[in-house]
């Protein structure tokens, strides 16, 4: 395992009424990597985001980001540390602009490198046209695109990216994994979860397949079709996709 | 802001009925404290009037035990607000209904607790208080407008600041608003107590002007409905919309109201289904659904 | 005294469920708060009050008129509020403002239809007629007086209130579990959404549950001579408030989480009558805070209801 890991999850366990979502889960992601987490529906891919963002406090385990630990803190508090997110179900501000919902990020957020230009950076994710409508209007990939906007705004350095392609279209799916990769060159780490096999393999360096709560593989995407045990899971469980 | 605040430093000079003047302040700034809550976080404090309440009688505690002036008492007006605010914190983990509900009791417990007759040495319990020694209602009313100019102040700032964007923000939905950063419960709390202070120097003056009153006076529910209502006549979020509000349903309550009850009554509940039914983000929206920007 | 005020509680408190029955209901399926609840309480009394005063009816009839009478009145209510008020932007809140407006009109037309002043119906009028019967049976006449309930004598209206209130669950509890309908509201209950997709009508459902919620109410209204004092057209808030008491200390949706509410409720406001009477005014809002704070989704729920 790398030294230079910028997050570490040892033994992560969350329970949900007694239901296992993440079941001893150990994974780390090295400073300007993008991981994928890849694995089929319920293995807890979304839940170990939620607990890393701290929507969820976990039962057991640890989670070292940067050095410290910081299982259990409240999201607002991972925020200023540098963990951001985006949502499955994108979840702006629905009565406020675009440009609105991107401020409150930059208000509110502690981005590491100074405030940045709400303008500038609705242009760089091609919203500047809608800058001053309210979000509700905007479509849903759009809406993705402003999620991913209020995460940047904060500057993190660990962004949790929950299905962003899902309904974009080849161009546009071109145009993010693009992005992503741009950040993570400027140094950003990043954790894909994405049912779209494709985009995983464009985008990601490595992938860790998750199954029931638990990490079964990691390694790159190419090695995990490989992989028995990960067949098993796929070809098993009935969700290839 | 500042004109709403000029016409009721004037109007009684020119106006003989002060006591209609005085209210129509009282319920402009209860209005704007209502908006705060409800505007821009989203929680309907039905029990609103436990703050207006706990100052009428801070205000009075300090003036009939301690025989303080009326400013200094005042103070007191805002501390027992705040006070009852920082103790009904834990209301804002309900959600929904059930904070409106138990804001409701909560205003209720407090009113039965201060008319308590066991309570009469300290409260003067059912009886009622009775402060005619500072009586002075010109100064009173001078005071009152300029809790109301404060009111109309604060909801300037939420209108065009950083908090008051985040406020928007936690009402929108929390979740996200921890992602860009806001600490969700501190600017709740932040955003309960000043609406509280905003109620709690309304009763204190109150207190001041009318110097004699029950319990039942500065606790009656109608004080928090008249105020949600008048608040989301207009529309909630602006400036504008909890004045317009308060002007015309109050304006037409003085009108029919005090000779026949039940005809304002009957006409007041009416009103308020159609509004819920047709305008349910009040007369402002009318304009702004014409792209005009409503401050 | 500690077995009278406890059984005092257990017949209160099985009234109030019956109280706070048809606001659960209501609440439950539509997530909308029904303030005008205690005025169909207070309307059910006036319909109890106006048979007896006009006609001599004993007001243990009055029930079924009241419960016909009130659904029916609820159904186009429903189609005439609901339906407009659930697409708005927040319907739970929006609930609360257009049912009190609801609540007023009730209250200011009731006031210019019956006068404000306090009427009563005579403790003994209730059941008169049901006694008539069984004294005719017996072949003695029954006296009005007491009933005897473990050795200690309660007022008789006391005691049919709270079977009236046992028969009620059992009713809703037999149309929500064994009737089809019943099992479809038990659907919209528990996710309204899928409800709609799966094509249920869930308006259709709602209103029937809307006409029973206030129906209820009325059926509750009619005892409220005989439990809780004299009736005017303004005492629905108190009722109202109180039903949320019980509803909220017994739990959403079920209604023998509502019955558990009313005991409880009951139960405790007798002990406090007892022994702390004059703090007695300030249990029910207490009981109702704290048992938010503690317990928030009641005492049998599991519905999370924290922001």
């Amino acid at each position: 395992m790398s030294p230079d890991a910028i997050l570490r999850i040892d033994a992560l366990t969350k329970l949900f009424f007694g239901f296992r979502a993440l079941d001893s889960l150990s994974l780390h992601v090295a400073r300007g990597e993008i991981l994928g987490l890849v694995g089929p529906n319920g293995s807890g891919k979304t839940t170990c985001i939620n607990v890393v963002s701290g929507l969820y406090a976990p039962e057991a385990g640890s989670v070292v980001f940067d050095g410290e630990e910081v299982a259990g803190l409240s999201t607002h508090k991972l925020v200023h540390r540098g963990i951001n997110r985006t949502f499955q179900v994108p979840k702006p501000f629905m009565h406020l602009t675009a440009r609105e919902n991107v401020d409150v990020a930059i208000a509110y957020g502690r981005n590491p490198q100074g405030e940045v230009d709400a303008g500038a950076l609705l242009a760089s994710l091609n919203l500047d046209a809608l800058a001053s409508r309210p979000a509700a209007e905007l479509n849903s990939a759009q809406q993705k695109m402003l999620d991913l906007a209020r995460a940047l705004a904060t500057g993190p350095k660990l962004l949790l990216v929950d299905e962003l392609a899902a309904g974009l279209n080849p161009a546009e799916l071109d145009w993010v994994a693009a992005k992503l990769k741009d950040f993570a060159r400027a140094g950003m780490s990043i954790i894909v979860v994405e049912h779209l096999m494709g985009f995983i393999e464009q985008v990601t360096d490595r992938v860790v397949v998750m199954n029931a709560g638990h990490e079964i593989f990691g390694g790159t995407l190419a090695e995990a079709v490989q992989d028995g045990k990960v067949v098993e899971v796929f070809l098993g469980g009935g969700h290839a996709g | 802001m500042a004109p709403v605040t000029a016409a009721f430093a004037i109007l009684p000079s020119v106006y003989s009925n002060h006591l209609l003047l005085f209210n129509f302040v009282v319920f402009l700034t209860l209005a704007q404290g209502v908006n705060v809550i409800y505007g821009f976080t989203g929680y309907l404090p039905f029990g609103y009037v436990g703050f207006f309440g706990a100052g009428a009688y801070g205000f009075s505690l300090l003036v009939m035990h301690l025989h303080a002036p009326p400013v200094l008492a005042l103070g007191a007006a805002g501390v027992s607000a705040v006070a009852l605010g920082l103790l009904l914190t834990p209301l804002l983990r309900l959600s929904g209904a059930y904070f409106s509900i138990a804001n409701l009791a909560a205003s209720l417990a407090v009113l039965h607790f201060i008319s308590n007759p066991n309570l009469e040495p300290i409260t003067r319990g059912p009886y009622g208080v009775s402060l005619s020694g500072v009586f002075n209602p010109d100064l009173a009313y001078s005071i009152a407008v300029a809790v109301m100019a404060f009111a109309l102040i604060v909801v300037v700032y939420l209108r065009n600041s950083r908090f008051g964007l985040a406020l928007q923000a936690v009402r929108e939905d929390a979740v996200s608003a921890a992602s860009a950063g806001v600490d969700v419960v501190r600017v709740r709390v932040y955003a309960w107590l000043i609406s509280s202070v905003i109620a709690g120097f309304a009763g204190g003056v109150y207190a001041w002007y009318v110097s004699v009153f029950y319990p039942e006076t500065v606790f009656g529910s109608d004080y928090s409905i008249f105020a949600i209502v008048f608040a989301l006549f207009g529309g909630v979020s602006t400036i504008i919309g909890p004045i317009v509000g308060v002007v015309l349903l109050y304006g037409v309550y003085n009108f029919i109201g005090f000779s026949t009850p039940q005809y304002f009554q009957l006409i007041y509940g009416a009103l308020i289904i159609l509004l819920v039914l047709f305008l349910p983000q009040g007369l402002i929206s009318f304009v702004k659904r014409r792209g005009v920007d409503v401050p | 005294m500690l077995i009278y005020s406890l059984l005092s509680g257990v017949l209160f408190g099985l009234y109030f469920s019956l109280i706070g029955l048809g606001l659960n209901l209501v609440f439950g399926v539509m997530r909308i708060v029904n303030l005008a609840h205690g005025d169909f309480l207070m309307l059910g009394a006036y319909c109890a009050f106006w048979m007896y005063t006009l006609f001599g009816v004993d007001p243990v009839y009055a029930i079924p008129v009241a419960f016909v009478l009130f659904a029916l009145i609820g159904l186009p209510l429903y189609y005439a509020l609901v339906p407009r008020l659930l697409a708005a932007r927040d319907p739970e809140m929006l609930s609360i403002i257009l049912f009190f407006g609801l609540s007023q009109v009730i209250e200011a037309l009731s006031t210019i239809a019956f006068g404000t002043s306090e009427q009563s119906i005579p403790g003994s009028e209730l059941g008169r007629s049901l006694r008539a019967f069984v004294g005719w049976l017996a072949g003695h006449d029954i006296e009005s007086g007491p009933i005897e309930v473990f050795g200690q004598s309660f007022p008789s209206a006391w005691v049919m209130s709270a079977i009236a209130s046992l028969v009620a669950v059992a009713f809703v509890y037999f149309y929500l579990y064994r009737t089809r309908t019943g099992y479809l509201t038990r659907a919209v209950m528990s996710r309204r959404d899928e409800a709609l997709a799966t094509g249920i009508d869930v308006h259709r459902i709602s209103a029937i549950a809307f006409g029973i919620g206030i129906a209820l109410a009325s059926i509750g209204g009619v005892f409220a001579p005989f439990m809780l004092g004299s009736i005017t057209p303004a005492m629905g808030v108190d009722a109202t408030v109180t039903s949320f008491a019980v509803i909220v200390v017994g739990s959403l949706g079920s209604p023998l989480g509502t019955v558990l509410g009313g005991l409880v409720y009951g139960v405790s406001y007798m002990l406090v009558q007892t022994y702390l009477s004059s703090w007695a005014n300030l249990l029910p809002y207490l009981l109702l805070i704290g048992i938010l704070l503690v317990r928030p989704s009641g005492l049998l729920g599991k519905r999370v209801r924290l922001a």
